[in-house]
């Protein structure tokens, strides 16, 4: 009885499946046992667009190692930031540098060609794929991040802009503030305590100098 | 002016100031005759109130057959993931495309090779382990983020060691809550006795850490790598490491992190690790997910037995969780936690059953039986105290100690079973109405008998309390009957964070509910107000006056 029913919801499934190579394969995804691309786009043109204006390579490194040239940051992007023009076609080399699984993620697209507005590359762990997807026309900064637990929160966090975008996002390494910032200790030593007491006793020695000539 | 008037000022000050003293208001004050009156803040009004059960997968409880993986039936109100259940019994590289996108899990996260003994199981076994943080800070704002409720409205930071899993680790895009493959406790990992078992830690954390796998047999090394997973070889951030064993010995089991130890041993990084018996044609489910129903037991214990279940013990230091939601930087959470905490100043506040504490313990850390079982229990203390563990109705049998069976003679039955840290205990759990086994259906609670261990943060009823459910008591959704009034209580952020009175509701409201305050005694606030400004107003006179006086 529920064996049947099973066997008709895999059916049902696997209708809309195709395999592809190991893994698998439907209008949104791509599947195998390296990773996975969701919601690549290679010709379908957003409505504010045309026709694409550029066709542009963009490699992006992802690893613990992109971090080092960041402070208190544990992975990263090798870059935080990429600019393309308006309905730009962008072919995406991306590169895993760990022996961990990493994501790439572009948030904030227009949901009738990127289901949940999202555009999504996944490697299980050193490796790279390749995938494009067509910007729309507006001038707008998208976040790039990966979202495994704590990746973006320690670094794993860049911003792509169209025709320049429309500001920077917060706590991308080395380009914008975080909203919540760590605090650090103030690194105070005899020198700087003199120079306090300095000033205190030349204010003090100003506002007599001050009354005296009155 | 003279100098008379100014101790005449002077001695007016003086007196008022010893008349304002009695006035000074108060933010305590003695009762008269009639006390205030109890004040109602009904938890029903208010957004803190959680529905007992969600509900959200009535289907996932029902016994069946998936990819030819049988699965028991779940009647809680969170069962596990069915479809996780049959990829953890076949491996992700034997179950269908359709089934593997019913989970979450990396499609190499679990891969089972060749039938080496010819005895119609898989002899060769790859599972690769992610390390995650739950309840974490981000620099994008004042929240939390992969949030993971023990009870309601307590998030403590939690590291976890989880089945390398695919896509989103939110629920959705638009949430922060952690995709539900992502839980404490670690997940139980199970393999047969004799497997070739590759064990791959792949660090997605931002600290170094191991697994070593404590009581399983293991070399020591492995082709001059480590394969203890002891501090000074540590796994870091991004890198992977591979521990490989092939256990001669069957029993109950522990994997956990051996990197500063204390700290990441409570952060959550420990689970179960089962060597089930080498039977024939013995396909174990890998991974439980959430310990808790073993819902594809092994064939030597489902032999013997009419269901088993993992119960994992743990607890919490607030304290210690804190640090991660504290601060973002690794090298200031490495600071807190490895040189500013100490350990041996330390609290357990909190304490979970299977990754919840009560009332979250009733939708999946429920023992659920009928008459007449024998039911089998693997329970593991990963506590920093002891664990006394007590079943109300019942006495169970003790049938293994650390992992080594104890022979029938030697056997003991008893209602309290004391377990020290990292201790496991097989027990055998007979429901047969007899007065010794068990005194008949009931929903019987099971907790630690420890006092802290049934509350949370000091709050009880709370910490790993849970209940022993015979079926007929529960509802549909797997929820304790008769019982609405304690559960609506209960599912609520208020009633953990204190602001709730216990007895509130019923009969007692007036007797038992929060009494109220005291109202401002407005006379004796003016008084003292009015008092008060006239001796400021005077020295403030006294002062100009004084000053107006000195020769320029």
């Amino acid at each position: 009885m529920n064996l049947q029913k099973i066997i008709m919801i895999a059916g049902l499934m696997l209708g809309l499946i195709e395999p592809v190579f190991a893994g698998m394969h439907h209008d949104h995804m791509l599947m195998d046992e390296k990773g996975m691309i969701m919601n690549a786009n290679t010709d379908k043109l957003p409505r504010d667009c045309e026709k694409m204006s550029e066709n542009v390579d963009i490699t992006i490194r992802a690893g613990q190692k992109h971090a080092l040239k960041f402070n208190g940051k544990m992975y990263a992007f090798d870059k935080q930031q990429w600019d393309v023009k308006p309905c730009a076609k962008i072919n995406i080399t991306f590169i895993n540098d760990d022996q961990i699984r990493h994501q790439l993620m572009i948030h904030g697209l227009p949901g009738y060609l990127y289901p949940e507005g999202m555009f999504h590359l996944e490697l299980y762990g050193a490796g790279e794929l390749q995938a494009s997807l067509i910007m729309p026309g507006q001038k707008k900064t998208y976040l790039v991040h990966c979202e495994l637990p704590q990746h973006a929160e320690k670094g794993m966090k860049a911003q792509l802009k169209v025709a320049g975008g429309d500001g920077d996002l917060p706590s991308i390494p080395g380009i914008s503030t975080p909203v919540k910032a760590d605090s650090y200790p103030v690194d105070w030593s005899g020198a700087t305590v003199a120079i306090l007491l300095l000033c205190v006793l030349a204010g003090i020695a100003a506002a007599f100098f001050a009354l005296k000539i009155k | 002016m003279t100098k008379r008037h100014l101790i005449l000022l002077a001695t007016l000050c003086a007196v008022l100031v010893a008349v304002a003293i009695p006035f000074i208001p108060k933010t305590v004050q003695q009762a008269g005759v009639i006390p205030p009156a109890t004040v109602f803040r009904h938890a029903e009004e208010t957004s803190s109130v959680e529905k007992p059960c969600s509900n959200e997968h009535p289907d996932w409880r029902q016994a069946q057959v998936i990819d030819g993986v049988t699965i028991e039936a779940a009647p809680s109100c969170e069962p596990d993931n069915p479809y996780d259940i049959a990829v953890a019994v076949k491996g992700t590289n034997n179950v269908s495309m359709a089934t593997l996108m019913q989970t979450d899990l990396a499609q190499d996260a679990l891969t089972m090779g060749d039938d080496v003994d010819h005895d119609g199981d898989p002899d060769i076994i790859h599972i690769k382990l992610e390390v995650v943080e739950l309840n974490g800070s981000s620099p994008d704002g004042d929240f939390l983020i992969n949030t993971y409720a023990i009870a309601p409205g307590i998030q403590p930071g939690l590291w976890v060691y989880a089945p390398k899993s695919r896509g989103m680790a939110v629920k959705n895009f638009n949430s922060v809550v952690a995709a539900p493959m992502l839980r404490a406790p670690s997940p139980t990992i199970r393999v047969e006795q004799g497997d070739k078992v590759y064990i791959t830690l792949e660090n997605t954390h931002y600290l170094p850490h191991t697994i070593h796998l404590h009581g399983v047999d293991h070399p020591w090394m492995t082709a001059g790598q480590d394969n203890d997973g002891v501090e000074e070889h540590p796994v870091f951030p991004g890198k992977s490491h591979t521990y490989e064993i092939q256990p001669r010995h069957a029993g109950t089991m522990l994997y956990h992190c051996h990197v500063q130890t204390a700290q990441h041993f409570m952060m959550g990084l420990n689970g179960l690790f089962v060597v089930e018996e080498n039977r024939p044609n013995n396909w174990v489910q890998t991974f439980n997910i959430g310990a808790g129903q073993v819902r594809h037991p092994s064939i030597a214990v489902k032999k013997a037995y009419t269901q088993e279940y993992d119960l994992f013990y743990q607890s919490i230091d607030k304290k210690l969780a804190r640090i991660i939601q504290d601060a973002i930087d690794p090298r200031l959470i490495a600071q807190r936690m490895s040189r500013d905490y100490n350990m041996t100043e330390s609290f357990e506040n909190y304490f979970l059953l299977n990754g919840h504490s009560f009332p979250y313990t009733l939708r999946d850390g429920m023992l659920i039986v009928e008459d007449n079982e024998n039911v089998k229990l693997r329970i593991a203390n990963v506590q920093r105290s002891s664990v006394a563990l007590h079943f109300h109705g019942h006495k169970a049998t003790i049938t293994a100690y650390d992992g080594v069976d104890q022979t029938e003679g030697l056997q003991i039955t008893r209602d309290v079973f004391d377990i020290a840290p990292a201790q496991r205990l097989d027990l055998s759990l007979k429901t047969q109405n007899n007065g010794l086994n068990s005194y008949g259906p009931g929903l019987w609670m099971f907790h630690d008998h420890v006092a802290t261990g049934t509350t949370t943060d000091g709050m009880e009823p709370g910490g790993n309390m849970a209940i022993l459910a015979y079926k007929d008591l529960l509802d549909e959704q797997g929820m304790p009957k008769m019982h609405d009034e304690l559960l609506n209580e209960v599912f609520s952020k208020d009633y953990y964070a204190k602001k709730q009175a216990l007895w509130g509701q019923g009969d007692f409201a007036h007797l038992l509910g929060e009494a109220g305050r005291i109202a401002p005694d407005y006379l004796r606030i003016i008084a003292f107000g009015l008092t008060a400004g006239l001796v400021i107003g005077l020295l403030a006179c006294i002062a100009v006056i004084y000053k107006k006086k000195q020769p320029q």
